[in-house]
């Protein structure tokens, strides 16, 4: 197939994720909360940054969005050295891509190199080692709209048709976010971005409540979550400076 | 009959004449270092010239396009086995040229019962810094230069070193875009001339053997002269530009230049003839 960079790195010899049997030891890093909505001016895709093994806390300051190119970005929930190691392979097959055959990559090619990731991962997801739970979201700029699906391990795709959630913290919120698109004040794809923003805010403090493996945020720390915003300009990050005035007016709640 | 070291060295001095001879119709190309970046221009017909290689690397050429396109194609293999099993910081333009392409290219070159590569190449790299940038040029027999602040492939030796002293002595300390682009063109109209002019020298040749002096005395052309030589030809063809630049956001460094940018860069003189 033309251009086909996972396909070039098999022919040398590379592998995604070996099947190991997992010992029992072992308390994996995963457990998370990742959301993605859809807003007025595109598609919000938010995730706590807490990075857990078991009962303890491995890390606080993960990035869970990550950017794979300009328009779209890959929100994760699993095994982070497979999940990081997918959005390399992604990253790099669709840079391949658009210089090789001088044309972007379709959205629903796009969508079809994460589904076909996955397939590869299913023995190492199967033995408990490499279980990545992804939310695909991004601009597609030929239709001109924003996008939002969500994976099983196996690779099957869904469209979240308004919102997507994942991770051990999105029961919680899933219930949150069905009764705020369905009998809040308007619909999530008619709020403003700061109102976007308010409400990620929001739902992450409320999954955090409730999971001890989705971490809040934290002051002291200037701890916040990551939010990127994607647009038909692109991916914007967020800064820590934007979230902060908004958390402390709009989230805190002094009882 | 290759076997006698006489034979070989003759077949050799053969192919350079075959290959000389090909670059003949070829349009010059152009890369200049600006305060944003690197520019690269050409003028071209029929088949783009300028590529993307990877995050900071971008590709100029001249010759058979289907030869390019290998070339191109292994290039992009490598930059992005190398940028995926290592770091994109570990791809490195001299790195690519001088242990990836330029073997390649001289191997074909001397192997003198095969074909070789109908090509010159310009590899630019915007480094991390401004003086880290560099351009290095590949010649279809494998040779290579690493150079820096600016750089051209032409038909002819003779081309380029007209190219380059222009370039030279025009370059004030930091360009922006737009002069960037202005002195580029420039550039490309000298070599452009210098062709055209080895052309009528050696039909004159033919005629008249005796007659040779006057051709290598003539002045360089004024800037006006230059762009109109420019607008003449650019007519049937396309201004092709392309930049790495430094403060663009994400990864990828390289954009060609669209209407909308040329329309506000080119001088009004051109303007004309990229709208058609």
């Amino acid at each position: 197939m033309q251009g086909d960079f996972l396909q070039l790195l098999k022919e040398q010899g590379y592998m995604l994720g070996t099947p190991t049997a997992v010992g029992t030891g072992h308390a994996l890093t995963n457990a998370t909360t990742i959301l993605a909505f859809k807003y007025r001016d595109g598609v919000l895709v938010a995730g706590d940054r807490r990075a857990t093994a078991g009962n303890m806390v491995m890390y606080d300051r993960t990035d869970k969005v990550l950017e794979i190119d300009r328009h779209s970005v890959m929100a994760i929930a699993g095994v982070p050295a497979t999940a990081y190691e997918m959005v390399r392979v992604l990253e790099h097959s669709f840079k391949y891509y658009r210089r090789t055959q001088l044309q972007e990559l379709s959205f629903d090619g796009k969508l079809r190199a994460v589904s076909k990731l996955l397939k590869d991962n299913v023995p190492a997801a199967l033995a408990g080692t490499g279980a990545v739970v992804p939310v695909f979201a991004g601009y597609d700029l030929e239709q001109g709209s924003a996008k939002i699906y969500f994976y099983d391990i196996l690779g099957a795709e869904f469209e979240g048709v308004e919102y997507a959630v994942s991770g051990s913290g999105s029961p919680t919120i899933r219930g949150i976010l069905h009764y705020l698109n369905t009998w809040g004040d308007q619909p999530l794809n008619r709020l403003p971005e700061e109102q976007a923003m308010v409400q990620a805010l929001r739902l992450l403090t409320s999954a955090a409540e409730f999971d001890s493996a989705t971490g809040g945020v934290n002051r002291e720390a200037s701890l916040y979550p990551v939010i990127k915003l994607i647009t038909g300009a692109g991916v914007q990050t967020v800064p820590d400076a934007t979230l902060k005035p908004l958390y402390e007016s709009q989230v805190v709640r002094y009882v | 009959m290759y076997e006698e070291p006489y034979r070989w060295v003759e077949a050799v001095g053969n192919r350079r004449q075959y290959l000389d001879e090909q670059f003949k119709q070829g349009s010059p190309v152009v890369a200049l270092t600006y305060d944003g970046g690197i520019l690269l221009t050409t003028v071209s017909k029929g088949t783009p010239k300028l590529y993307e290689i990877y995050d900071r690397l971008a590709l100029g050429g001249m010759g058979h396009p289907t030869d390019l396109e290998k070339l191109r194609f292994s290039l992009l293999e490598m930059a992005h086995v190398e940028g995926f099993n290592r770091s994109p910081s570990d791809v490195t333009g001299s790195r690519l040229v001088k242990y990836g392409i330029a073997p390649v290219i001289k191997q074909a070159f001397e192997e003198v019962y095969k074909a070789p590569f109908i090509v010159r190449i310009l590899v630019a790299e915007l480094g991390q810094k401004p003086e880290k940038d560099a351009i290095l040029t590949i010649n279809y027999d494998g040779t290579f230069e690493e150079m820096t602040g600016c750089a051209v492939l032409a038909a002819t030796l003779a081309a380029q070193a007209k190219m380059m002293s222009y370039l030279k002595e025009q370059t004030p300390v930091t360009l922006s875009l737009e002069q960037a682009l202005d002195l580029a063109l420039r550039a490309w109209a000298i070599g452009s001339l210098a062709h055209q002019q080895e052309e009528t020298d050696q039909q004159a040749e033919t005629e008249t053997p005796a007659s040779k002096a006057g051709a290598s005395t003539v002045s360089v052309p004024t800037a006006d002269a230059l762009m109109a030589h420019v607008r003449g030809i650019a007519g049937g063809r396309t201004i092709e530009c392309a930049v790495l630049e430094r403060q663009a956001p994400g990864t990828s460094k390289y954009r060609s230049l669209k209407s909308a940018d040329f329309s506000r860069l080119l001088p009004k003189a051109l303007q004309s003839v990229v709208a058609n």
